[in-house]
């Protein structure tokens, strides 16, 4: 049976993030917690895989224990097992100590035949952690596929960068990061899942379950850090004009024009 | 005209770029970055070299742009297994060149070939790297890297401990430059041993077929943000771009909505525009998106709240609501341009 991982992560529901004014940190307490939007087309690649194959497939997710019904929610879709990665150690990690924690889980649960993530988190954003994963594994590497198919023993997949789209065979097992638009259709939770994962906790892997070395964890393991955070402050600088729309779109028109960018 | 060099012989402790060529073009963000690492490199008194990994030199489109540009050298690559792009062979052929030079600095456009090897690299190598930079200055002979971040308006300086120093630069964050003095053209000899296998074999490709948007190129552009309220009310953004001869833009949130496809995303993850006229409906002006269009010539912001940071940027503002006010914008030019 094969065997399919995919690493999610837990992300602030937009809007929700306040940034304390005078410390300019998080304020975590209003912060409302989402699964990562862009982590779904890696759920719904690996269900799909799974039907067609076969397959069994585990989540693993790097977090504090707040991030549990993250993981529930995922299971849902049609996941077998649930791994949350959850050290005091593990805090303030960048893109490499977090590679380097969700590579030791991985490791840990070889052999595995595919890896999935999404692009990027819609938090950071660096869209760094699946390659970098991939480097710290020695693992092949794709970024951004939208299809992923078995033909006897390759993977063949179809990746989409910026000048179109590429057909690309690997003979053995690998990473992938799964473009946010691979899918037009996302399947909901099933309603039968949804009753069972009350009954279902995840396995709780801290640093010494993955023998991850010290050093290497969290902010002591990050060789990116955050020297200064500073606000831009804004001046108010242009003209402001107040009043109902109607009234506003002649100057609006007038404005076009001295623009030039149109000519009437 | 290209000199031939053993990869031991190359300088050393420089500041490398990476020329990104897919078949046979260049990439222009590859020529930007070196803008801000020319100022970079010239202060920390090193060489900015430019690397391009290619199948041949006949292959490569652009060699006069590369002749123009602001590297002090220009090391090339060649082997044919380098026609496609392979993460994994690209990225060692990036550690071996890292291993032999001892750089100082190592950056990549944020495209997704950027982000593809630059993390492989940092992974291989353990090295950190700082994403999506869009401003660079040297303090106390250390590079430090500024982003946007979390929050409203909040930019973040970063620091790399681990030599080379590793970014991937936003995309169209800086203009390129050219310069008058021609680099030196460098074909990089690997050696005998190396092995240009890839565990990645690319069977076919096939163009885009939709035309990239013009949008980083655009004189006019009309963007929208969470304040147009609805997709349906984002869409009509298309008409007036089109009687303006503009390009839509949108912010994070409403690509995020699906309001309208990724690649129209102004802002740090998404692309830089320098407009002659910015019109920005309904966007209250997170930093995430300013800083892909501050350098507009001339702002116009359409927003309810008076204290939105896009409203105290904006030349001009009007304090309405934006969905009605584009409604109108566009019944009175349909009937100005009939008349």
């Amino acid at each position: 049976m094969e065997k399919i991982i995919v690493c999610i992560k837990g992300v602030p529901k937009p809007g929700t993030v306040k940034v304390d004014p005078e410390t300019h940190t998080l304020k975590r307490e209003s912060m409302e917690l989402i699964l990562n939007p862009n982590d779904r087309p890696a759920l719904e690649m690996a269900i799909r895989l799974k039907e067609k194959y076969r397959a069994e497939i585990t989540i693993i997710s790097m977090g504090p224990p707040n991030i549990i019904p993250l993981l529930k929610q995922a299971y849902a879709l049609g996941i077998d097992q649930m791994i949350l990665l959850s050290d005091r150690a593990f805090a303030g990690a960048d893109t490499l100590a977090t590679s380097y924690v969700l590579a030791r889980a991985i490791e840990k649960l070889s052999p595995f035949s595919i890896v999935l993530m999404g692009l990027k988190s819609i938090d950071g954003e660096t869209a760094q952690v699946p390659s970098e994963t991939a480097g710290l594994l020695g693992l092949p590497s794709l970024i951004n596929i939208k299809e992923l198919k078995k033909e006897d023993d390759k993977w063949i997949a179809i990746r989409e960068n910026e000048y179109g789209e590429e057909e690309i065979e690997v003979e053995s097992s690998l990473l992938a990061s799964v473009s946010p638009q691979a899918f037009d259709y996302l399947r909901p939770p099933s309603l039968k899942r949804l009753i069972e994962v009350k009954e279902k906790e995840p396995l709780i892997w801290t640093a010494s379950d993955i023998q991850a070395e010290p050093e290497k964890l969290g902010l002591k393991g990050s060789p990116t850090q955050v020297v200064d955070v500073f606000e831009k402050k804004l001046e108010m600088k242009g003209t402001i004009l107040e009043g109902e729309p109607q009234e506003l779109v002649e100057k609006f028109i007038e404005v076009l024009k001295e623009k030039e960018i149109i000519k009437i | 005209m290209i000199e031939k060099i053993k990869l031991e012989d190359l300088k050393k402790e420089n500041i490398l770029a990476f020329g990104e060529i897919y078949q046979g073009k260049l990439h222009p963000s590859s020529l930007e970055i070196l803008t801000p690492l020319k100022e970079i490199a010239e202060k920390l008194d090193k060489s900015l070299i430019l690397v391009c990994l290619a199948d041949s030199l006949e292959s490569i489109h652009d060699l006069e742009s590369l002749k123009k540009s602001l590297a002090d050298e220009v090391w090339f690559i060649f082997h044919s297994k380098l026609r496609d792009f392979k993460d994994d062979l690209y990225a060692r052929v990036f550690i071996e060149i890292i291993k032999s030079t001892n750089p100082y600095g190592v950056f990549f456009p944020a495209t997704l070939i950027g982000v593809s090897i630059a993390p492989r690299i940092a992974g291989v190598l353990n090295l950190g790297l700082c994403a999506h930079v869009n401003a660079l200055e040297i303090e106390n002979n250390q590079i430090i890297m500024a982003r946007p971040t979390y929050g409203e308006n909040i930019i973040a300086k970063l620091t790399s401990k681990t030599i080379p120093v590793m970014a991937t630069i936003s995309i169209g964050a800086f203009s390129p430059k050219t310069s008058e003095k021609t680099p030196v053209f460098k074909e990089v000899i690997f050696p005998e041993n190396f092995s240009w296998e890839s565990a990645l074999k690319v069977r076919s490709f096939r163009s885009s077929k939709k035309k990239p948007s013009r949008l980083s190129t655009a004189k006019v552009v009309v963007a929208g943000g969470r304040g147009l309220k609805n997709k349906e009310n984002f869409q009509k953004l298309f008409e007036l771009a089109e009687i303006l001869k503009a390009e839509v833009g949108a912010t994070r949130p409403v690509c995020y909505e699906g309001w309208v496809e990724e690649e129209r995303m102004i802002g740090v993850s998404g692309v830089t525009v320098k407009p002659k006229v910015y019109i920005g409906f309904g966007i209250s002006g997170a930093l995430q998106h300013t800083a892909g269009m501050e350098n507009s010539e001339f702002i116009i912001g359409i927003n309810t709240d008076k204290e939105a940071p896009l409203i105290k940027m904006a030349n001009l503002a009007f304090i309405t609501d934006a969905p009605k006010f584009l409604d109108l914008i566009i019944k009175r030019l349909k009937n100005l341009l009939k008349s």
